[in-house]
Order: structure tokens, then sequence, then C-alpha cells
């Protein structure tokens, strides 16, 4: 079988880090949670310019990926993957508009609309059965994270502790046929018993497209933050024992994982459950906040970057999607084409 | 009313809906769930295990309450005769040579609770307690049968022989020595029990058994 490699990532972050107090000092911010974990405030995270969008932000993450591979491979790429947080249009995904800004003409082109917060993790493994099955060779896979400098600085949300959490991003991968930086297995599971179970609450009950005056923001109850909280701790470890039963390793044996960063409880949860140091496990929530999709590329990005993750390591990426209707992890053995 | 609030608000950590609103009482719970715990957290300091058992919860007490029983259901105790002392049997636990357990049942029919107090090697003061519970099933799981529920507390004397003057050799190993295998062998003893009383109640046959050997008074 042909050997896929995710042979790169690379990321953009939108302007300047924006304060904790740009939330805690908002005028009736909810302040009684703020010093619990799953809602303790990252002290930074970026927004989006008020004019940015999902094509602009993969446009702009897509750049060290030029510079390092050419021009040319990235103009090349068979494969397109685009997830989009929030998409900028209804009818549309931003797939076609990143072909044309990056001058793209890729035979396969999906915009990705499921896995969510691992969707990184299930693009990976879309594109390795898109380049082991046909003659296509490489693949461009992007997460665009928009949500928080929009949805969430809205007036009436911005005071919310839940609005506090996320942050803005994008990453992107560069998957191609080689043995470089292999993809050794991929574990994904779609969980359709939860499905539905996020929402985004519209206080009048509007449709989002209809006119009206609520601002959306996403609807929990206590009892479903409670059963959300209860399948994070169990898929996440789930997806990632599985895979490494497979591999033939032990948890503790990974070097590297990296996880979707939805806040400090999880995150704590994880890496007990795997028995990894807190150094092993890699995370951005403090400098970024809860980059959704975009957090596993950008905070791998970074971990490369800093020397967090070298040549040789065993890179898991894993996490799960909205309130548990995906899990998935895969497992890299990390060779970086950078030089 | 107002008073006993007044008196429990200088009880310091309390947390309660008065003090604190149900959202903060809920981030605060989720922040105490973990996805794994380690065996030391759970079975440290207290070993409570639990089992659904279909068998009538009255048959369930009235064999647990039978001390002579133990000598089916347990993995090492045998030979059980009385000691001298009213209510107290003393007997041999297997899991060591030439090692005496001595052993008290305690029963509340009504409370459906048998608990054994016991010791090796001396009867008079019995530290090594085993408390039982039996469930109607009916009652919480909706089914019929019986929950039972077992716990013991880690005892100082678990970690420290008070009368190693008393054992059979200097060289045998103490109870407590085995305290972090509990969760495991009492796991393989309900399991022994469960066996014996859903086989007996399922085949129709009397639960509880005549003592193998009979005690002459």
């Amino acid at each position: 079988m042909t050997t896929v490699s995710l042979t790169d990532v690379a990321s953009y972050l939108p302007g300047e880090p924006i304060p904790a107090e740009f939330y805690t000092d908002y005028p009736g911010a909810e302040d009684k949670l703020r010093d619990h974990p799953m809602f303790k405030v990252p002290p930074s995270r970026h927004h989006v310019a008020a004019d940015e969008t999902n094509a602009d932000m993969v446009e702009r993450a897509v750049q060290p990926l030029i510079e390092r591979h050419g021009g040319n491979a990235i103009r090349g790429v068979d494969v397109l993957l685009v997830h989009s947080q929030l998409p900028d249009l209804p009818f549309v995904g931003a797939g076609t508009e990143v072909a044309r800004r990056l001058g793209l003409n890729p035979e396969w082109l999906v915009d990705v609309a499921n896995a969510g917060c691992a969707s990184f993790v299930y693009m990976v493994k879309l594109a390795r059965q898109i380049l082991t099955t046909t003659d296509a060779r490489t693949a461009l896979i992007c997460n665009a994270q928009s949500a928080a400098g929009q949805c969430f600085t809205q007036s009436e949300v911005r005071g919310l502790a839940q609005a506090a959490i996320p942050g803005d991003g994008c990453g992107v991968g560069y998957v191609t046929t080689s043995a470089e930086a292999p993809v050794l297995d991929v574990e994904t599971r779609h969980i359709g018993a939860y499905a539905g179970d996020m929402t985004v609450a519209l206080d009048d009950g509007r449709k989002y497209w209809e006119p009206g005056q609520s601002q959306l923001r996403i609807g929990f109850t206590d009892a479903s933050v409670a059963k959300v909280l209860a399948r994070g701790n169990r898929l996440v470890p789930e997806v990632v024992t599985e895979l490494c039963r497979r591999l033939g390793v032990a948890t503790a044996d990974i070097d590297a994982l990296i996880t979707n960063q939805p806040n400090r409880t999880f995150l704590r949860n994880w890496r007990e459950a795997l028995q990894l140091p807190a150094k092993r496990h890699l995370n951005t929530f403090d400098q970024y906040g809860n980059l959704f999709g975009a957090a596993i590329p950008i905070t791998l990005d970074r971990a490369i970057r800093t020397r967090q993750v070298e040549d040789g390591d065993l890179v898991v990426l894993g996490g799960f999607a909205h309130a548990g209707d995906f899990a998935g992890a895969l497992a890299v053995r990390w060779h970086g084409g950078r030089g | 009313m107002r008073e006993a609030s007044s008196t429990l608000a200088d009880i310091p950590g309390l947390m309660r809906i008065e003090n604190f609103g149900k959202e903060e009482l809920t981030a605060h719970c989720m922040e105490l769930t973990h996805a794994v715990y380690p065996h030391h957290q759970v079975y440290g300091q207290y070993c409570t295990i639990h089992a659904h058992v279909d068998c009538p919860p009255e048959q369930a007490f009235d064999y647990l309450r039978q001390g002579h029983h133990l000598e089916e259901w347990t993995c090492s105790l045998r030979d059980f005769a009385p000691s001298g002392t009213p209510g107290l049997w003393v007997g041999q636990d297997r899991l060591e040579d030439d090692t005496t357990i001595y052993c008290k049942v305690v029963a509340n029919a009504e409370a459906l609770t048998v608990d054994y107090h016991c010791s090796w090697d001396q009867g008079e003061t019995l530290w090594m307690i085993y408390l039982m519970r039996v469930v109607p099933a009916a009652l919480v799981l909706d089914k019929p049968g019986s929950v039972i529920t077992w716990t013991n507390c880690r005892h100082p004397y678990y970690d420290d022989n008070p009368h190693p003057d008393k054992a059979p050799r200097p060289d045998r190993a103490w109870v407590g020595d085995f305290w972090e295998l509990f969760y495991a062998g009492h796991t393989v003893e309900m399991n022994n029990l469960k066996a014996i009383l859903e086989h007996r109640h399922r085949n129709g046959l009397p639960v509880s058994v005549a003592p193998a050997k009979a005690v002459g008074r």
C-alpha cells in the first residue's frame, strides 16, 4: 500500500492577541464561573478582523507551505479539503474560493462540514484514502475558525462565560504520497447517537438566517454540558487507546499528544487517562483559547517551530467534535521537511 | 430556619445552593470529574464493591447472616467452629498456613445489613470489619433481585499488626499486606456469592444450607 505522509503543517493567527480583559471587564460580564477550569478564561486569543473571511485566513496560513515546498507544489495539489467552523456563506463552502485565491486546480475538492474540532484528523484520513486509491499524489487540508471574533463578540454574548473561551485561527496541512513523515494509522468514529446535542441558541426562536434581534450563541443546558463532559472524557482516550493498541505501543509511549483545545479540564483528563506527563500533551489554550477545528494543526505547527516535536517523534493527534458526534485520532512518525 | 442558616454561615468550606449558584456548583463538580482515577485514590483508604444478584433480598440476607456460609463463598475462610465465647467463631484463613481467623456476625434484619467483625490470630479485638448490605433491586434498579454492597475501611492495624507475637511464625505474611489486592480479591468472592445465590434461586433450591459440621453447643 502507498505510504502517505503528513509532510508539513502551517498556521496563521489573525491580528494582535486579545487579552482576557476584553471579556472579563465587559459591563455585566458573568464572573462567577471564572475560577472554574471549565470556564477559566485563557489569558489571550486572536480574533478575525471585521472583513476577514475563511478564505483570507487559509490563504495566509498556506504561505509558509509555499515558501518551504514551492509555489508549484502547492498549486499542483490534487486534493483540497476545507473545514470552516463558521461558514461565511450559507450555500457554499470556502473550498472553491480557496482554490481561486491560491491558483489551485484540484481534482478532488471537498468542503467538510462534519467532524468539527477533530476534522483535521478526519481530513487526513480522507486525503490518505484518496492518495492511496487514485493517482492523486498531494493534498492540502485546511481548518479555518472565525467564530470567536464574530459570534462571541456580539454585545449580548460577549458577557457570557462561554464567550471568553474561543479563539480564531487557521491551520493547514500538506499531505503527500511519500514515506518521510508517515501517517501510521487513523481511528475515527462517527457517533450518530450524539448528533444534534450541540445547538445554536436564538432566544426568540427564529431561524439563524431570519431577520431578528436575538444574538446567536452556543446552547448548552447544565445537563447536556455534564453529558458532553462525560462523553469527551471517554471518547478521546478511547480512540487514542485503540489507535495505540493497533500500533502496538502504550499510550504512555506517545512522544507528543496534540488534541483539540476545549478547556483545561478536558486537557487534564485526557492526559491523565492516557498516562502522559503534561509536557508531552502539547497545548496552546493559554495563548490562543479554544481554536475549535483549527486547534490541532495550529498546535502541531507551533510545537514543531518550538522544537517540542522533533524528528522521529511518535505524534498522535486526536479529538472529539461538537457534543460527541465524532471522535478521531491519528499517529504520525514525524520527520519535518523544514531543513 | 433563619437561625440554622446563620450557624451554617460560620462553617467554612460549605457549598450549598444558598451561597453557590447552580452554575457554579455544576462547574465545580465538572472540575472534580476526571476521566480516570488512580487505583490508590479509589481503593486506598476504603474498598467498596457492589453487585446485582438475581436472588430475592430476604434470601440473600438470610444466607449472609449465617456465618458458616462464608466457607462457601469466600476464597479462603474454612473450618469455623465455636470459640467458646458466645457469638464468636474461630476458623482458618487459608490465605496463609496455620492462620486462625475469629469472626462475629452482626446482622440487622430490618436494614438488611450483615457485618462480619473479624481478626487474625486473636479474638479480643475484632478490627477487620466487612460491612455488607443487601438492597432490594426493585427499589434501586427497578428489577428483581438484590444489590449487595461490601465495604472495608483501612483500619490502622492493616498496616501494622498489633500482635505480631500471636502470629504462628515470624515470617507469616500479614493480612494488611494484601490490602492493594482487596478490590480484586473481594470481587472474586462477590462473584462466588453471586454465582451460588443465583444458581440456587434459579433452580428452585434452598439458598441456605446446613453447616458442614454439626456443632454441639
